[in-house]
């Protein structure tokens, strides 16, 4: 009998090892608080990730905007955003990887940044972040959550109507830029962008507020012409000024391109008719950067939308596919072509003329893509690119210009497509839908937040890809 | 023959034991069908010795000859015999009903007769388990059981789905409770998923990766004497929160006095169930339609000058796995991709434009096992003992696949006196597995390449060939053969041959589970028992993908390790305590301790070295790998108490109260009771001859569950560095400090009965649970930043039938003839949501499909675009600049298109006696239940199936273009509702009948079927036979063959098996990519009992 007290015992002793047991859900391999500069860091490779990526499950802007079509796989050519959930990746793209962690950047900054004068800033940077990301979406999709968003015990955020969110985001900017202050630190190396500078933070908001105000020059002129007027005299100066993200050689924090075509080993896209068919009778400089020539030594494309063949035609250049070619999220090539906008529609742009600002913005693109000032003058001299003699309204000269411009940057080449409508891309014949003017919401927000979808989706006039954005007047 | 004991090492051990031995007698304990009676006692008049039979009715007991024994067990008349002189001694005793009298293994291992029991347990006898002899005994269960889903993968080795009494969790594995001998045992699912945190999910919902298997498949079937299914929450509350699914109860088998042997050996061979694997057209060939103008002037190939003699070639357009290319015609001919080979015999040369003699139908090896196992038992008065070994060696259909298994276990007992006994069992297995399939859709799942995209011009045979030639990459899919110097890669699919011989897995796991316990029975009455147990594996899966592969070649590997330890004491009372009542009381502490450590490395943008793989070899710095501790602990004490008068009423109770350490402080304790009681009303109907036994049944019980480790405190993701700078991330599962225990409350209500001698007889239940405060990672808008956060979520019911009916329809001395009949009809529906949800997305599929638990309707809604209907109809576009002709579909992907639950499933078993032979037969089946198949969405479009080459209505080839009498009506209305009568041309463009014409709701499809799934013939040698072969020698032969997955009498879904998941898991639910075929196996089979 002892025994088998003993035994008992025994047991009841190592049952009884369980003192404060809710700490051993505390996981000891998972940080919970982290540096705010971490993720910072982390938010920006994401957003310049997302905007450059070339996949066709998240970024298939290029291919709408026909720079490139598909070899094979044409579905993202035909506008079949469906097949691989595409509008639910981009959002969570902008929400989760990019929004929240600066979300979270934004919490661990007051606890761990003690300097008043560096929170400030540090601040700042972030909201300005948050509004490119704010600015991608309400331009993508319409109606988001927005003054609900971002709150996880709020597992149904309203969605804010796009127009308020998008004048709210341009307000958001101007704030930030006059909250910047050059004299106090900021981020440091952990803002890869940048470097932390709060001069070149201010700039960015500027041009971004610039931006954003040209998109709305059909739709509210007004509006349109007082936020481009107040940003206009602090916007980028120069290419240095340039929004542009450094890539790593070695993965994962390399440019997604190199994944999407070097790494990958797959030959998925070729260029066009349409931007060749653009490039070619302007002598365009540009060309041999971004397509390598084809097997008869010349630039051509496939047919947007059909089956091409990957070795008969021109393809990405390979400065672009190398693996620490820049993100770009901003330049002075297109804040100068806001400029013109802005000039052409008769705001005060300062002292240069629509036609001095378009080619500024044009030298400054040559330049950026490794031209040289005479190239980009002795291109400017052709009648078919000088401002006075180009065909067209002020809309289309520009609006090609810009669409050339844009090459790498589709999702903001479509952004200005879409009020400039130039140069005229045409929906393949083969095409699912009409030329998609918006996102569709995600299929997920469909199926968990249901009411608030549907209120978004009756507010903007349905969710189809043909309901034109309220910005989007012609 | 006795060169046979020989052969086992383990023979000498029984020498020994054997020495001991004089005179013993033994035999089966049957009754009067033949039927063993498991678990009688068999005493020796006028004495205390006495021993129990096993599971299989076998005793062996010392006696002096002439000595009386007395045989008695639940539901049986006392039965007294004259012991022979004569070493084997078989009894037959009268059963009071054969089918009422089973003895049953209830929770904690409790063993009480069948009648007694207030609510559902079904038994399944080890034989109907091992007599298959595959390597995972948990899908012979299948069909032999009412309430019990189980699905399995026909990946080799994969996981099975165990789920009793539906889907009760919306986000919880679901699967049911193993316990062996009274020990919990982990049945992990693993997957290649689970190797990195934070990322489950994703593999069920049909992306890449391997099925490692669950690890309910270690436990050995030869060592398994009976199985108990414990369905509902009142037979498992006493398991705690582990019990909430259900449980399966395994007990092994025992020693016992005296001395047995038995040796198995079968092989088992077979070959792919065709009708589960695509019919392909063999009319058309590579290509995604001539208008994509490949180059040649038909637009069907490229058109290059191949041999540089100025003449422009046709050449395959090899990067497009498709087949919407150019009729076939031999008198074309065509550079092919063999003609790209330098190897091959017709490098440089054009071959005849003709379908590939060897489709992919070819590509599968039949699949061939062994199995061998030695089982030995024994013991005297003090102590008992068995050891047993198998060894099961599994290739599958794929080539260079294979999974060996060792199993070796060994128990024993010891009655240190009278009232103190002491037991310890250790089993150890290991698996070690090559070549696993791939799953999802993925590049190294070769059934995703054969369903979805493939050139009916390839030559399954010469691929193999050319593989075999080069050992490199030889691929039908080049990227670029206009450029032989650096073209000739693979653009999206590998060789097959090459993947499965050069980017193989392997894996292995080494498993121990035991334990040891002393029993103290110091009265009659009162009884205490300790017992420590341990589970305990270790597991190493490697991963490679090969250089010269399409992509990023890799190798990683997963380090994994598990322990659970349970801490049990229990102290059981049972005492009539007065002639008429009875009472059972139970008190005792469980404490459960799961320690899981696992580290994953992998390489780093490539390899460097072809062939070696190491992490070492990796061209970048490979990133810091990827650590997971957890450590689980709960508590839990426990009573419970049953009172039964005059064995016709029994009332039963159990409270339980567990502690985990899983949430948070505050909500982590709860208590759950449970009570049941049951009337045996023929009792009180003696009278009445043609009731042989009847009882109703009741029950009510709860039980709690808590949440997963780390659910609570929210935690950061460190990246790898960015350069010099830290990073760290936001998870994705946003955690949840409020979190409360989860809880299950369910009845049960339930008839049994068994009338004409027991001739028929029947056990019906219904059952309704309800599942609420459910801990799940919810799917919420990623507008909050997050895709998922832990809640408490939602309230599911599913109520039920479940019925099983035996009978014997003929029965004479030599010839008998039974029936057994299971049904189950399960209803769930998602009863409540958190806050204002209406619905719930389980899982998001390719194709823009989510599988859904919706307020108000049953769990597993299948969701995406669908068809817009017009009075009930399709709706064709009419609509010159929207695509006229044909469909229109819906922008929402919100549309209900499908529901995965079966309307119910049933099975019957026909079992014949003639003699010694015994043939049996299980028919199953299951009704309704949809599935939507992304291999019919893709492969639809890429014209692999014969319904994209047939005929129109016309009676001309659909491919035709128009004006050669080709091209299709969709069926349907325009939108004011006139017959569609515009045709499409569809001769140049692929996609017409997949997915790019039609929306997902076109590739739902009925997941019912009707299955031969078993027919077993089995032949036991006669006694007499035996005895010639050596006397005292052999106490049985019995040979068998079995049949296992026969015949798919009738389903509705093309080219594959409905049974068909992705892996185990909620998401598997309603989805199939890269499905595997069938194979259907015959194993033959020799036991031989010494």
């Amino acid at each position: 009998m002892k025994r088998v007290i003993y035994f008992s015992l025994s047991i009841f002793v190592l049952a009884s090892c369980q003192k404060n047991m809710t700490s051993l859900n505390i996981n000891p391999e998972a940080p919970s608080v982290v540096p705010s500069s971490t993720l910072v860091t982390q938010a920006e490779f994401n957003m310049a990730s997302t905007a450059s990526s070339s996949n066709v499950n998240l970024n298939i802007f290029r291919l709408i905007q026909q720079y490139w079509t598909e070899t094979t796989y044409t579905d993202e050519s035909n506008y079949n955003l469906a097949t691989r959930s595409i509008p639910d990746n981009w959002w969570n793209a902008w929400y989760r990887d990019v929004l929240n962690n600066l979300q979270q950047a934004r919490v661990f900054a007051r606890k761990d940044i003690t300097d008043a004068g560096t929170l400030a800033n540090d601040t700042a940077i972030i909201d300005i972040l948050q509004c490119y990301a704010y600015f991608n979406l309400v331009t993508t999709f319409g109606n988001i959550p927005y003054s609900q968003a971002l709150n996880p015990e709020n597992t149904f955020p309203k969605y804010d109507d796009a127009k308020t969110v998008y004048y709210d985001i341009i307000s958001r900017l101007g704030k930030d830029a006059a909250a910047l202050n050059p004299s106090a630190g900021s981020w440091g190396n952990a803002d890869i962008l940048y470097n932390g500078s709060p001069a070149a933070w201010a700039k960015f908001a500027y041009s971004l507020q610039l931006k954003m105000g040209a998109l709305i020059g059909d739709s509210d002129p007004t509006e349109s012409k007082s936020v481009m007027e107040a940003a206009a005299p602090h916007v980028f100066a120069s290419n240095a000024d340039n929004a542009t993200f450094s890539f790593q050689s070695s993965p994962p924090y390399t440019n997604p391109i190199w994944v999407d075509l070097v790494q990958s080993g797959r030959t998925d896209f070729v260029a066009t008719t349409t931007v060749i068919g653009i490039m070619t009778p302007l002598n365009d400089p540009r060309i041999p950067n971004y397509f390598t020539t084809d097997a008869n030594n010349s630039y051509s494309g496939g047919i947007p939308g059909k089956g091409n063949n990957y070795p008969a035609f021109s393809h990405a250049g390979t400065a672009i596919v190398a693996p620490t070619f820049p993100g770009d999220l901003l330049d002075y090539a297109e804040t100068r072509f806001y400029l013109a906008e802005g000039a052409a529609r008769g705001f005060n742009m300062g002292a240069a003329t629509a036609e001095q600002n378009y080619d500024s913005a044009i030298t400054a693109s040559i330049e950026f893509w490794g031209g040289t000032a005479s190239d980009a003058a002795t291109y400017l001299a052709q009648p078919t690119v000088a401002y006075t003699t180009a065909t067209g309204t002020w809309q289309q000269k520009i609006g090609t210009q810009l669409y050339i411009a844009l090459y790498n940057r589709g999702w903001d080449s479509w952004t200005e497509y879409r009020q400039l409508n130039y140069p005229t891309l045409v929906a393949p014949p083969t095409a699912l839908s009409v030329f998609p003017q918006r996102f569709l919401y995600p299929s997920k927000e469909e199926n968990v937040n249901t009411a608030n979808y549907n209120a978004a989706s009756a507010a903007i006039g349905g969710d189809k890809v043909g309901t034109k954005l309220w910005f989007d007047k012609n | 023959m006795r060169k046979l004991l020989t052969l086992f090492a383990v023979a000498m051990l029984f020498s020994v034991l054997a020495i001991a031995q004089t005179k013993t007698l033994s035999g089966k304990i049957t009754d009067a069908k033949g039927q063993p009676v498991p678990f009688a006692t068999v005493r020796i008049k006028g004495t205390k010795a006495g021993v129990s039979a096993d599971a299989d009715g076998n005793y062996s007991i010392k006696v002096s000859p002439s000595q009386t024994l007395i045989v008695t067990g639940a539901g049986m008349a006392p039965t007294e015999v004259v012991a022979p002189d004569a070493p084997t001694f078989n009894i037959t005793v009268a059963m009071k009903d054969a089918s009422m009298t089973e003895v049953v293994v209830t929770a904690l291992g409790i063993r009480r007769s069948k009648n007694e029991l207030p609510y559902s347990v079904q038994r399944i006898g080890g034989d109907e388990v091992s007599k298959e002899r595959s390597g995972n005994f948990i899908t012979n269960m299948e069909g032999k059981v009412s309430g019990v889903t189980i699905n399995q993968a026909n990946t080799l080795g994969g996981s099975t789905n165990v789920i009793l009494r539906g889907y009760k969790s919306a986000l919880g594995d679901n699967q049911a409770l193993f316990v062996i001998d009274g020990v919990p045992i982990d049945n992990t699912n693993t997957t290649s998923i689970n190797q990195v945190p934070g990322t489950q999910g994703t593999q069920s919902s049909g992306l890449g990766g391997y099925d490692y298997g669950n690890a309910a498949a270690d436990i050995n079937p030869d060592d398994i004497a009976s199985i108990s299914v414990l369905k509902g929450a009142a037979a498992s509350a006493l398991y705690g929160e582990r019990g909430f699914n259900g449980v399966i109860i395994i007990t092994t088998k025992k020693g016992r006095k005296g001395l047995g042997i038995t040796v198995n050996g079968g092989v088992t061979t077979g070959a792919i169930d065709k009708s589960t694997f695509a019919k392909y057209q063999h009319t058309y060939g590579a290509n995604y339609g001539s208008a994509n103008g490949y180059g040649s002037p038909d637009g069907n190939f490229l058109y290059f000058d191949v041999l540089g003699n100025g003449t422009n070639d046709l050449v395959t357009p090899t990067t497009e796995d498709a087949s919407w290319g150019a009729k076939f015609d031999p008198n074309l001919m065509v550079y092919q991709w063999e003609a790209f080979d330098k190897t091959s015999s017709t490098y440089h040369k054009a071959t005849p434009w003709v379908a590939a003699q060897h489709d992919p139908t070819t590509f599968w090896t039949k699949p061939f096992s062994y199995n061998g196992s030695v089982f030995i038992e024994g013991g005297n008065d003090k102590s008992t003992f068995t050891a047993g070994y198998t060894r099961n060696s599994d290739r599958g259909i794929l080539p260079n696949s294979q999974i060996l298994k060792d199993m070796v276990n060994t128990s024993g007992t010891l009655n240190i006196t009278d009232k103190l006994t002491a037991g310890a069992s250790i089993n150890f297995t290991n698996i070690s597995g090559l070549g696993r399939y791939g799953t999802g859709y993925a590049s190294n799942n070769e059934a995703t390449n054969f369903r979805e995209w493939w050139e009916m011009n390839v030559d399954i045979q010469d691929l193999k060939n050319a593989y075999s030639r080069t050992h490199q990459n030889t691929t039908w899919n080049w990227k670029n053969v206009q450029d032989e110097t650096n073209g000739l890669v693979p653009i999206y699919w590998n060789n097959p041959y090459y993947d499965r011989y050069e980017s193989y897995e392997t894996d292995g796991r080494s498993r121990y589970f035991g334990n040891v316990y002393l029993n103290y029975k110091p009265t009659e009455y009162l009884n205490f028992l300790g017992r420590v147990s341990l589970d305990n594996y270790s597991e190493l899966q490697q991963e490679r993908y090969a250089v010269g592969s399409v992509g990023v070649p890799y190798y990683s590997r997963f380090n994994h390790t598990f322990q659970e330890y349970n801490y049990d004491f229990l102290a059981n009372f049972d005492k009539n305590i007065s002639n008429d009542f009875n009472l059972k009381a139970l008190i005792g502490t469980n404490l459960r301790q799961d320690l899981d450590n696992s580290i994953y490395g992998i390489t780093n943008g490539g390899l460097v070295l072809p062939h070696l793989f190491t992490l070492s070899n990796s061209i970048n710095t490979p990133n810091a790998p990827y650590e997971r501790y957890t450590n689980i602990q709960v508590g839990g004490v426990f009573a419970g108490a049953t009172l039964s008068w005059r064995k016709m009423l029994t009332l039963d109770g159990t409270v339980r109260r567990d502690q985990s350490s899983t949430l948070p402080a505050g909500h982590n304790s709860y208590y759950y009771p449970a009570v049941s009681g049951s009337f045996v009303f023929s009792e009180l109907l003696k009278s009445q001859n043609w009731l042989s036994y009847g009882k109703i049944r009741a029950n009510y019980a709860t039980v709690g569950h808590s949440a997963n480790a780390y659910g609570v405190y929210d935690t950061y993701n460190l990246n790898p560095p960015f350069g010099t700078n830290a990073v760290a991330s936001a998870t994705a599962t946003k955690n949840n400090i409020g979190l409360v225990p989860e809880k299950n409350r369910s009845y049960e209500f339930g008839v049994e009965a068994s009338v004409l001698q027991s001739r028929l007889g029947f056990d019906v239940t219904y059952y309704h649970a309800l599942t609420y405060n459910q801990i799940m990672p919810v799917q919420i808008s990623d507008a909050t930043g997050y895709d998922a956060r832990w809640l408490n979520a939602g309230s599911i019911q599913n109520q039920g039938f479940e019925v099983s009916v035996n009978g014997t329809p003929v029965k004479t001395h030599n010839f008998s003839w039974d029936i057994t009949v299971n049904w189950t009809r399960n209803r769930n529906k998602v009863v409540a949501l958190y806050d204002t949800a209406t619905n719930l997305q389980i899982a998001a599929f390719q194709g823009n499909v989510t599988l859904n638990a919706t307020k108000g309707q049953p769990y597993g809604t299948i969701r995406g675009n669908d068809f817009i209907y017009t009075n009930g109809q399709r709706t064709v576009s009419n609509d010159p600049n929207n695509n006229p002709g044909y469909y229109e579909t819906t922008s929402t992907s919100n549309n209900v298109i499908g529901n995965a639950n079966p309307d119910w499933l049933g099975s019957i078993t026909n079992t014949f006696r003639y003699k010694n032979w015994t043939l049996n037969f299980l028919i199953d089946a299951r009704k309704g239940g949809q599935l939507f198949s992304l291999d019919m969405y893709y492969g639809l479009a890429t014209g692999l199936y014969p319904e994209t080459a047939g005929k129109n209505d016309l009676g001309n080839p659909v491919r035709n273009s128009i004006a050669n009498g080709g091209g299709i009506i969709y069926k349907g209305v325009t939108p004011d509702g006139k017959a569609n009568t515009q045709r499409v041309d569809i001769s140049d463009l692929f996609g017409a009948y997949g997915y790019l014409r039609n929306p997902a709701k076109a590739f739902v499809y009925d997941a019912g079927f009707v299955k031969l799934r078993e027919a077993a013939l089995s032949y036991s040698l006669p006694a007499k036979v035996v005895g010639k072969l050596g006397q005292n020698v052999f106490k049985g032969i019995d040979v068998s063959v079995i049949g296992r997955n026969l015949w798919i009498i009738h389903k509705n879904l093309p080219y594959a098996d409905p049974e068909e998941i992705v892996t185990s898991g909620n998401a598997a639910l309603g989805y199939q990519v890269g499905a595997y075929p069938t194979a259907r196996t015959f194993a033959f089979n020799l036991k031989l009992r010494f």
